[in-house]
């Protein structure tokens, strides 16, 4: 439409009201000291009320011919109020940001406040880890510290396994931009432990360990125990003493124990142990078998075994004078049956609701 | 590996333990049964009936009435929906009234369908759980049995019990039933004999070396190829022993000669493969290369997919190009098809891990790759080839070429050269030092020779024995190896429970115990313990502004857990997340563990792992009877400093910091630096604004983290000061001052002006508002006087007290508070 052209008195009315508009809405919304100031200038720009918004209204009185086009002025106005907001909003926003950072600081030579509480819970993991402990600290075992990252040689190379073997499927490994692994297994500290200390030795290694599996019985992040002697004379039969003893103390009194023949690289003899089921435990002793037991009145704990003779040569112990036993556990296991839990990840969300129940 | 038991019973005559019992030893014996699944359950009431007419149903156009006989002169009519009804005279399976068929939880019962009652079912395959197949009724071949006769009779394998059993990787002679009856035996104490290879049918007059030239350039990958031929071949279905026979395995049954390949893998549990002979190339001199891969090179497996090779893959290639991805997979172009008339059968040993390589590389986990990388027994390649021939003269109508042709490195001839047996030292006394179990040498050795070992005993005066070890264990290399197998077999239920008389160890390295000091005193000021992952991302350590990570993963299962933490507060910075996102606004979590650092040398590829103990406070604070408020910075520095206090057992500082000094994760106004013994230790405060932010938490959390490592020794002991024997005299003191003058500093100008005298100063009130004028805080103290020596008369403490007020008046403009 040609700018000369005579417009109707509508026409020119609307266009003086945007034109005033335009002039005055930046200045009052930077004027606005508070983003509820703002708002309300904003509101009274484009609210229900607002004046645009009234502008808007008188559109219909237009002739049809000049609707269009200022129809799409109102539109070109209202676009620009509305950045103008977003932006006066941002740096009202920064201001006092920035103001709340530079606010004097808190005098923090004023006495600290403990609140009174009604005490606060240990992990579930942590219970068992700590009873476990215990279990073996009073056997006379002692806790021998390790790193969670090491050299392949001491997670898997000088535990025997081969390389390029399917026993490494067992556990799907993470591995550094270093060329080291995340242990998979709290074994690499039987090896750190008979490089460094001559036998006899008897030691306990809780940790945390880490496989690339992610299931609802599976984290990638996980816990174990390893427990393992070395002296002159040890036998499966020492290990399944250990183990009967360990029974009693963490699943009751007169739990039974079972070895049943397994395979680990770094034992051999090698047994996975089962324990009576302590689900469907009737008081008379026989277990008739639950669903958590599978039916078999039999609760698989943990792997062990002797201790190769290549694992006790790859350390520098002559296993013709030594012999010695290993046996390690997960953790997350063992709490998910003792408390009920039913999934892993409830172990790792630390959801407030959850950790209160223990 | 899936095991038949109704196999296991033709391997082995003398067995009549159940399959329940065999199930059980085998778990006993390191072999474990996962499960028992009963195939074709229900095929025992259906019988074999010959159709004898068929005509349309009356009011439903898809279906059909069929007239059956069931044998001994007795018909009847049936309704059946399927398309491929026989004409009369075909043999169907029928499921008469009465029949259970578990597969469908279906139980025959008389139907109307459409006015027409029909009382009894034609079964298909899926329908009596032989396989998956629902496409048609059964319809056995001509001459099958005779009508009447029940279907579990007249074939055998429709009915078994399937073994899941869980082998360990050690174990690849499990694989094969052959080997699993082998070990049934020896745990059963049982005969047992390798199985006839079966008689060759026919024979032609043609050597199995003129169909094919054989050449091996890499003998180390692999050390053997074996090869046999059989023509006049006709491709066509297995007799349906066989086909039940793989169904119940779980293979699906294809043809006659590739059947014949996948049974005796089932058999012997070592892979084999079937050639087309007439298209390997040169047609007119056909070829057979096994050598390594070029780099780039393709071929496209018999999945239709296309490989691409590296160097380090093995391939058995014709005169032209691969035909085979050695021990993984058999390639497209060579494959059996229906108008084979020339098979060579390959069996190989192949190196365990090499194959393992290759599946790997190309994440094909095939039934071959599956036993060749376990290692399969080397000695058998001769057994496996003439098996599969004599097979494939009977099934598939074809003759046998003459002899077979072994390829072992530079040697070529129709035998092979049996493989070296390992030989281990055994010293019968070695069963007793290592389990404890007291078995006779006479016992171990049985049992050793029932596993296929051979026993040499150079002196009978000596406990000194030489084992031979059968091929088929390669796991088995050393005396250790040896007092297993016995213990195994021998029952680890004899193994007796002894408490060993342990000489006790000391902690080495005592973080176990440090962590567990720090888990105990965080829970008892009411902190609640998270565990939370090391894994985060590199992100997020940005936006806390912690050291970059140290460690990198090559193979995260997420890129928000691709490297470990620098910093504690990670996980528990998610913890509050979540808990806010479910609508839990109060958390008050703390976490013990290692970080990751940068190590101090930085050849190391170890980091520098840590201990810390942080914990993150978020919402309200616990309080007893009032309106909840929200934690402050004082709530912080409340646990901050009593959880540092105790787990060091000596006095903490709390230093603010300075803006500049300030971590950048904590907001400047309250970020504080704990210190003990001089050394920092840790640093607590608000979290930064920006990363309440960066990391939607949602709100305020207040953070502290610190160093467990220096107090790895313990706390320090505490020193006894004697118990004062005079009583004490207090005088409080209220004092206005400016807003901008710190608590703590009043204190300690008021400590220095009561001199000596004074025991403790503690503030007990703070007051904004009301008469104190605006701008200004009025603090109020409880000073107490006492002397070690004499009870301190009120002049004197007045005179002390008084210094207090003139001091606080001219170093701070305070006023006393009316």
């Amino acid at each position: 439409m040609a700018q000369n052209e005579a417009l109707s008195d509508a026409a020119v009315s609307i266009d003086r009201a945007l034109t005033k508009l335009r002039e005055g809405f930046m200045e009052r919304f930077r004027a606005a000291g508070t983003e509820q100031a703002l708002r309300e200038e904003y509101a009274k720009v484009l609210g229900k009320k607002g004046e645009l918004t009234a502008i808007l209204k008188e559109l219909g009185k237009t002739p049809a011919s000049e609707r269009k086009a200022i129809g799409e002025r109102v539109n070109a106005l209202k676009q620009e109020v509305e950045r103008g907001f977003e932006q006066c909003l941002s740096d009202l926003r920064k201001k006092e940001r920035l103001a709340e950072l530079e606010a004097p600081p808190f005098d923090l030579t004023l006495p600290g406040r403990l609140p009174v509480s009604d005490g606060g819970h240990r992990h579930p993991i942590s219970r068992v880890r700590e009873d476990v402990v215990s279990v073996f600290r009073q056997l006379g075992f002692a806790v021998f510290d390790g790193p969670e990252v090491d050299h392949e040689e001491n997670n898997f190379g000088l535990l025997g396994y081969p390389p390029d073997h399917p026993a490494t499927d067992m556990q799907d490994t993470f591995w550094t931009d270093k060329k080291v692994l995340l242990r998979s297994h709290t074994s690499n500290i039987q090896i750190r432990a008979m490089k460094s200390v001559k036998p006899p030795m008897a030691f306990i290694a809780p940790g945390t360990v880490y496989r690339r599996d992610d299931d609802a019985t599976h984290s990638p992040m996980f816990h174990q125990i390893e427990a393992f002697l070395v002296d002159r004379n040890v036998t499966l039969a020492h290990l399944k003493g250990v183990l009967a003893e360990f029974a009693e103390r963490i699943y009751g009194p007169g739990t039974p124990v079972r070895l049943r023949p397994s395979y680990f690289p770094f034992v051999e003899p090698g047994a996975e142990v089962d324990v009576g089921c302590v689900f469907c435990k009737k008081p008379d002793g026989t277990r008739p078998g639950c669903s958590l037991c599978k039916h078999t009145g039999w609760i698989e704990i943990l792997g062990c075994g002797m201790i190769h003779p290549v694992v006790l040569e790859n350390c520098g112990i002559d296993p013709e004078e030594w012999s010695g036993f290993a046996l390690g556990m997960g953790l997350e296991r063992i709490a998910l049956l003792r408390y009920g839990i039913p999934n892993i990840k409830l172990l790792f969300e630390n959801d407030p609701r959850f950790l209160a129940q223990f | 590996m899936k095991a038949s038991y109704r196999w296991l019973k033709e391997l082995l005559p003398a067995l009549n333990a159940s399959a329940a019992e065999v199930a059980a030893r085998f778990t006993h014996a390191g072999l474990e049964v996962e499960g028992t699944t009963e195939y074709g359950a229900g095929t025992e009431s259906c019988l074999v009936v010959r159709v004898t007419g068929v005509r349309q149903h009356p009011t439903k156009s898809g279906l059909r009435l069929v007239t059956v006989d069931r044998g001994g002169g007795q018909t009847q009519e049936v309704v059946c929906g399927a398309p491929n009804v026989p004409d009369p005279g075909g043999l169907v399976v029928l499921a008469p009234l009465g029949t259970h068929l578990p597969a469908k939880n279906l139980t025959i019962a008389p139907r109307n369908i459409g006015g027409v009652t029909s009382e009894g079912m034609l079964c298909s395959e899926s329908e009596l759980g032989l396989s998956d197949d629902h496409g048609g009724i059964i319809v056995l071949p001509m001459g099958t049995a005779e009508p009447g006769t029940p279907l579990s009779q007249a074939v055998p394998n429709v009915r078994d019990t399937i073994f899941e059993i869980g082998l360990t990787p050690n174990r690849p002679d499990g694989l094969g039933h052959v080997g699993l009856a082998r070990e049934l035996a020896a745990l059963l104490d049982i005969p047992f004999a390798l199985p006839a290879t079966g008689e060759i049918a026919k024979t032609a007059d043609i050597e199995t070396k003129s169909l094919c030239s054989i050449i091996v350039e890499d003998a180390e990958r692999c050390p053997h190829y074996g090869a046999a031929g059989a023509v006049d071949v006709t491709i066509g279905p297995s007799p349906l022993w066989l086909k039940y026979r793989l169904q119940a395995l779980g293979v699906r049954s294809i043809s006659n000669v590739v059947d014949i390949t996948n049974i005796v893998m089932l058999e012997y549990g070592h892979p084999m493969h079937a050639f087309d002979l007439d298209l390997l190339r040169p047609a007119n001199a056909p070829r057979i290369l096994v050598r390594r891969a070029k780099e780039g090179e393709t071929i496209v497996t018999l999945d239709g997919v296309t490989r691409t090779l590296v160097a380090d893959d093995l391939l058995i290639c014709d005169g032209e190009g691969p035909v085979a991805l050695a021990g993984v997979m058999g390639g497209e172009s060579s494959e059996i098809r229906s108008t084979t008339k020339r098979v060579l059968f390959e069996c190989a040993w192949f190196d365990p891990r090499g194959v393992r390589r290759t599946a790997r590389r190309h994440a094909m986990h095939t039934e071959s790759s599956h036993r060749f990388e376990r290692g399969v027994d080397p000695g058998d390649v001769a057994r496996v080839l003439d098996r599969a021939v004599a097979l494939t003269t009977t099934l598939a109508g074809g003759a046998a070429t003459r002899g077979r042709v072994h390829v072992q490195g530079t040697r070529v001839a129709a035998e092979p050269e049996p493989p070296a047996r390992k030989k281990v030292r055994f010293r019968g006394r070695r069963v007793h030092d290592l389990t404890g179990v007291d078995v006779p040498f006479a016992e171990s050795a049985a049992i050793l020779k029932r596993l296929g070992c051979e026993i040499v005993t150079p002196d009978a005066s000596k406990d000194e024995h030489e084992v031979l070890v059968p091929t088929h264990r390669p796991d088995i290399g050393r005396e250790a190896d040896l007092v297993e197998e016995v213990i195994r077999v021998h029952g680890m239920d004899s193994v007796p429970a002894e408490l060993p008389r342990i000489r006790a160890s000391r902690d080495v390295g005592g973080r176990e115990e440090l962590a567990r000091r720090a888990k105990e005193i965080c829970a008892s000021v009411g902190l609640s313990e998270a565990i939370t992952f090391s894994f985060t991302s590199g992100r997020v350590l940005e936006v806390l502004g912690a050291p970059p990570p140290a460690v990198r993963l090559e193979n995260p299962m997420a890129e928000h857990q691709s490297v470990l933490r620098t910093t504690l507060l990670v996980g528990l910075l998610d913890a509050v997340k979540n808990a806010r996102r479910h609508g839990e606004r109060d958390v008050r979590e703390y976490t013990v563990g290692p970080v990751f650092l940068a190590p101090k040398d930085p050849n190391d590829p170890l980091p520098d792992e840590r201990l810390r103990v942080a914990f993150a406070i978020a919402g309200d604070r616990p309080a007893w009877l009032e309106k909840p408020k929200p934690f402050d910075v004082w709530d912080a520095k409340g646990y901050a400093t009593e959880i540092a206090r105790r787990i060091s057992g000596r006095p903490v500082e709390v230093v603010q910091a300075s803006r500049q000094e300030a971590p950048p994760h904590l907001h400047p106004r309250g970020a504080a630096f704990v210190h003990v013994g001089g050394e920092r230790v840790g640093a607590f405060g608000p979290l930064h604004p920006d990363v309440v932010d960066a990391l939607e938490l949602d709100g305020e959390v207040l953070v502290f983290e610190m160093e467990l490592d220096p107090f790895v020794g313990g706390a320090a002991t505490p020193k006894f000061t004697p118990i004062p024997r005079f009583p004490a005299s207090t005088r409080d003191i209220a004092l206005v001052v400016k807003d901008s003058v710190r608590a703590g500093d009043v204190e300690a100008a008021v400590r220095e002006a009561a001199g000596p005298l004074a025991e403790a100063v503690r503030l007990f009130d703070r007051f904004v508002g009301g008469q104190v004028p605006p701008g200004h805080t009025s603090l109020a103290f409880r000073v107490v006087y006492r002397s070690p020596e004499r009870t301190l008369t009120d002049a004197e403490v007045d005179a002390a007290h008084a210094n207090v007020v003139a001091v606080a008046q001219s170093k701070f403009g305070a006023t006393l508070r009316a």
